[in-house]
Formats: C-alpha cells, structure tokens, sequence
C-alpha cells in the first residue's frame, strides 16, 4: 500500500520524501480539522453532565 | 547525492517490500499479509493520533476561544457602569469561577451544558435536566455546574483534589460569591439526576438554602460514571474599585 504509493512519487528520493512529508501533514490536517470533531461525540469519553437519557 | 535515473531505480526497486530474485514478484499470500500489517500500522497510527488530538489540541483550541470571551467578558464589565438589574451578561458568559484547589485559574461561567457550549474550554450551568439557580437571583436554589475533566479546557481536571472545606467562589461583575465544599460524591451514575435539586438530599442537606454543585465525569479519560462537589455560599463580598479578591483566593 505505501510501497505502491512510494513508487508512483514523481522525482528522486528526496522530492518522494517531501512529498510523502507533505501528504502525511494533509492527513493529519484533515484528521484534526474534521474528522476527529465529528468522531468524538460519538465515543464515550467526553460527556460529563448528568441528565436522564 | 545524484539524482540520476539510475539511482532513482535502484531506490525504486530497494522499497519493493520483497524483491525476489530473478525478477519474481512476491506471492499472493506474501502481498496479501504485507497490505494487512500496513493497515494494523494505520490504525495504530491513528487511534495514537486521536488520543493526542483529544488530550492536547483540543485543550489548546478551548483555552483559546475561552481566553478571547473571558476577555470580552471583562471589558463588557469594565465598560458597563450601571448596576441595574439586567447587567447581566448572559451572551459571552455570566463570570468566573475560582476553585484555588484545582489550580486552573478563572473558569468563564457560560449558559448551558451542551458540547457546543462546553467544548470551548468553560464551566456551563445547568439548564437541563433541572435549571441551575443563579447566585445573582438572590434566591435560595442550586447553582449547577459541568466542564470536561479532559480534553476540551479540562477546565475540571483537578476535581479529584478538592477536599471538603476548600473554597469555591464565583465572581461576577458586581460580587464574590464565596462557597465552601461540604460534601463530595466520587462516584455516581450520569443518570442520578437528583444530585441537581435545589435541595441536594445526597449531600446531607434538608433545608433550602444557597447551593453550588459541580458534576464532571470520571473516571479521569473516561465518562463511565460522574463525580460531584458540593458547595454551601458562605458569604457575598462587594467588589471594590480594584477588585480585590476576597481572602479565600489571596494565598
């Protein structure tokens, strides 16, 4: 999977490992900015009122 | 280094998971166990950054919009010089709240408990299941209170540390409400909604009277079952000119 990803990076090795470096800070960007916000409600770690339901 | 062809082939073929010789490619079997060892890696990698985002950046992203509004808060009180009824500020928060044992400073006070309210790094007061009586009314009630105990402004962390005796107080613009701790409950289940009532009966108490309850979860990273002080106001101080913070705060 990443080995196939690594192989169709344009350019020599270190223009592969920017790139590679940039596409892991895109994941995480979109990790922390969406999908984590939305995933966290869901998961029972946060609530902390008391109420009926 | 070069950057030839050449070299950039023998680095293309040196990051072939298995390159067989004589120009085999790997088996179905080695391909296949190779892609599911990848995806255990990712989800690893993952759940690692999830605890990360919820136990730190979520912290810095609540302290900061609750840093601007304590902020708003303040030059809305220092602007307003009218002490009518109505001064209240209810839209950026109502005012602070100071727990010296849980060492987390000012805690902006907010209306409401929902996520949307608490996740911006303040303490809410209830309105659900059973609305909080706010210290500002005068009347006898419970002045109910939620924040995270993690992630979000863990503006509740310490709770743990609060003793019975320990002072609470609650600063508006005008007074210090100044609380004193006189029962805790470790653990409670998040549906023992009785402990909002005006009269907490599981605190000891029978007679109406000027109350504050905290509730938050525990245990610490988990929402398994809820932890609450309580609180009895002792006394209201003014607020001076320079607002000086009444005695329990100043140690």
């Amino acid at each position: 999977m990443y080995g196939w990803i690594w192989r169709h990076l344009p350019g020599n090795v270190w223009v592969r490992a920017l790139i590679s470096l940039l596409l892991v800070l895109a994941v995480i960007y979109v990790l922390f900015q969406y999908v984590f916000p939305w995933a966290e409600p869901l998961l029972p770690f946060n609530d902390v009122t008391v109420d009926n339901q | 280094m070069a950057a030839t062809a050449d070299d950039t082939a023998e680095h293309t073929d040196a990051s072939d998971p298995s390159p067989a010789p004589g120009g085999r490619r790997p088996g179905r079997i080695a391909k296949t166990v190779s892609v599911f060892g990848e995806l255990l890696i990712t989800a690893g990698v993952l759940l690692a950054l999830f605890v990360v985002y919820s136990l730190w950046w979520t912290n810095v992203i609540a302290d900061r919009k609750a840093d601007k509004r304590a902020d708003k808060v303040r030059d809305h009180w220092a602007q307003t010089t009218d002490s009518g009824p109505g001064a209240l500020d209810t839209k950026d928060g109502i005012g602070f709240l100071h727990v010296p044992s849980m060492k987390n400073g000012a805690v902006l006070v907010e209306k409401g408990t929902g996520t949307d309210v608490l996740n911006d790094g303040v303490a809410g007061y209830y309105l659900d299941p059973a609305k909080a009586t706010l210290p500002t009314t005068g009347k006898d009630g419970n002045f109910t209170l939620a924040a995270h105990r993690d992630g979000h402004g863990a503006k509740f962390h310490n709770i743990d540390k609060v003793r019975t005796g320990d002072p609470i107080v609650f600063e508006t613009r005008d007074n210090w409400y100044v609380y004193k701790v006189y029962s805790i409950l470790p653990e409670t289940s998040k549906y023992n909604v009785k402990v909002l009532s005006a009269v907490p009966k599981e605190s000891g108490k029978t007679k109406p009277g000027h109350y504050i309850t905290l509730t938050t979860c525990t245990p610490v990273y988990t929402s398994e079952y809820r932890y609450v002080v309580w609180g009895e106001l002792v006394r209201v101080q003014k607020v001076d000119s320079k607002r000086t913070p009444p005695a329990e705060l100043q140690s």
